[in-house]
């Protein structure tokens, strides 16, 4: 009756410490040792961050070298693809074109109208940033977390919290710095939060990612009415981010509003970061 | 020349379960999956060390395991250790499975992958969400753990395919 139970602590007993010919380390060694790892990195100790910023430059480079053939693979894969709709897409832009050849008549009239405007205030509005260009250098789509590396770091005056832009439209923020490279948090992803404003009607939402391709607009007001198409841009409610720039549009999701960004996350390949010009300014005095 | 080449190929076919796992937890080979086949997202990294330590553990130290892990949570940018348990977890069931239970086939391996899965995705889950600020979807989680469990199999043959032609003998 005894021998089950025995034969059961045995099994873990062996499990946990017995080492083959060609193992150096027991299973109860690692566990431990990874579990005092990821209690030092949790509480986030000077000398582990050290060590983490170290070993992310130098894994997010050995990972980018790696990835280079799969780049490659997917590269030609999307040229194949994008020689076979050319005919398609020629003629949709073709029609998109003469749209926006009447509409920029419009933009130009409304930036008169505006410089005219701002003489009248007196307002001086030089802008205090530069955009710092960074190549993606990892491309990880796990379903768990949305985020890229870039190849721009502490090196090139890169802070947590900076905003990141493709072909100047937001993609997300900086939320880890190394040295060589850093990690940008997509608008996609479950952890991330932004401050939005909904043009044309000029509601304050947050813009909330959800894991999937598409972020959604939380804390809507009431009194909001459903409509699709509107635009969103940042509101700079939080003080971080700069205010107006564009993110995408609003579509129906059921019974969600959710955003359809202008840049695709999952085509990413050279972003920009907004760094402050102080930045900049402090170094050159140094 | 022959004997080279044999002994080669058995080189080569002995590390090719590390370099899997090494290149897994290294590149972006997701994307790609993801790109294409986004609703059968899977975990190839569980089921090659699942299978090796299982079948194997001579082929793939659990060093390696630990490793793959670290490197996998840099890339992805987890806390240090949380990917690394959640493997070494579901390396010890699988030690387990193979010291309690002798006789080895597909169908008892395939099954004994889900309590492996299980325990594996709770440690994670635990340490996600107890100890860090990350938030993670259920679903996806759910999602992606069903067909690891469902693509064991097809993987179970190429590497069987692999272990018999390397002929290595067990030594734990």
């Amino acid at each position: 009756m005894v021998q089950p139970r025995d034969d059961f602590i045995i099994s873990i007993r062996s499990a946990l410490l017995k080492r083959g010919a060609r193992q150096k380390f027991s299973l109860l060694f690692l566990i431990c040792f990874s579990f005092l790892i990821f209690i030092l990195d949790s509480y986030s100790l000077k000398f582990m961050n050290t060590t983490r910023t170290v070993l992310n430059d130098a894994v997010y480079r050995a990972s980018s070298m790696a990835s280079t053939p799969l780049r490659i693979v997917n590269f030609l894969s999307s040229k194949t693809n994008e020689h076979f709709t050319l005919y398609g897409k020629y003629k949709k832009m073709e029609k998109t074109l003469s749209e926006l050849e009447i509409k920029n008549l419009d933009v130009k009239f409304l930036q008169l109208e505006n410089n005219k405007f701002k003489k009248i205030i007196g307002s001086n509005e030089e802008s205090n940033s530069v955009n710092v260009l960074a190549t993606v250098i990892v491309d990880k789509d796990s379903p768990f977390v949305k985020s890229v590396i870039i190849n721009k770091g502490s090196n090139s005056n890169i802070l947590k919290g900076m905003p990141v832009l493709h072909r100047n439209y937001l993609i997300g923020r900086i939320v880890e710095v190394n040295y060589l490279s850093s990690r940008v948090l997509l608008l996609n992803d479950l952890n991330s939060r932004i401050p939005v404003i909904i043009e044309p009607e000029g509601y304050q939402a947050i813009l909330s990612g959800k894991g999937s391709r598409q972020p959604f607009l939380a804390y809507l007001p009431e009194v909001y009415a459903k409509e699709t198409g509107s635009d969103i841009y940042t509101s700079g409610k939080d003080g971080i981010f700069p205010s107006g720039i564009p993110i995408g549009s609003t579509i129906l999701d059921g019974e969600f509003y959710s955003v359809k960004l202008s840049a695709d996350p999952t085509q990413l390949s050279v972003v920009s970061v907004i760094v402050k010009k102080s930045k900049f300014k402090r170094e050159d005095a140094e | 020349m022959t004997i080279h080449y044999l002994i080669l190929k058995k080189k080569i076919l002995t590390i090719t379960p590390l370099l899997l796992l090494y290149f897994f937890s290294f590149t972006d080979f997701d994307t790609v999956f993801i790109n294409y086949l986004k609703f059968f997202y899977f975990n190839i990294q569980l089921i090659i060390i699942y299978y090796w330590v299982l079948k194997n553990p001579s082929i793939l130290g659990y060093g390696h395991v630990f490793f793959a892990g670290i490197i996998n949570d840099v890339v992805i940018g987890l806390p240090l250790g949380t990917t690394s348990l959640s493997y070494l977890v579901l390396s010890f069931v699988a030690s387990y499975t193979r010291e309690h239970f002798l006789r080895s086939q597909l169908i008892s391996d395939w099954f004994a992958f889900l309590p492996a899965i299980f325990f594996s995705n709770l440690i994670y889950l635990i340490l996600i969400i107890k100890f860090s600020d990350f938030e993670i979807s259920y679903a996806e989680l759910i999602q992606n753990s069903f067909f690891t469990f469902l693509f064991f199999p097809i993987f179970y043959q190429f590497f069987y395919f692999i272990e018999k032609n390397t002929n290595i003998k067990t030594d734990a």
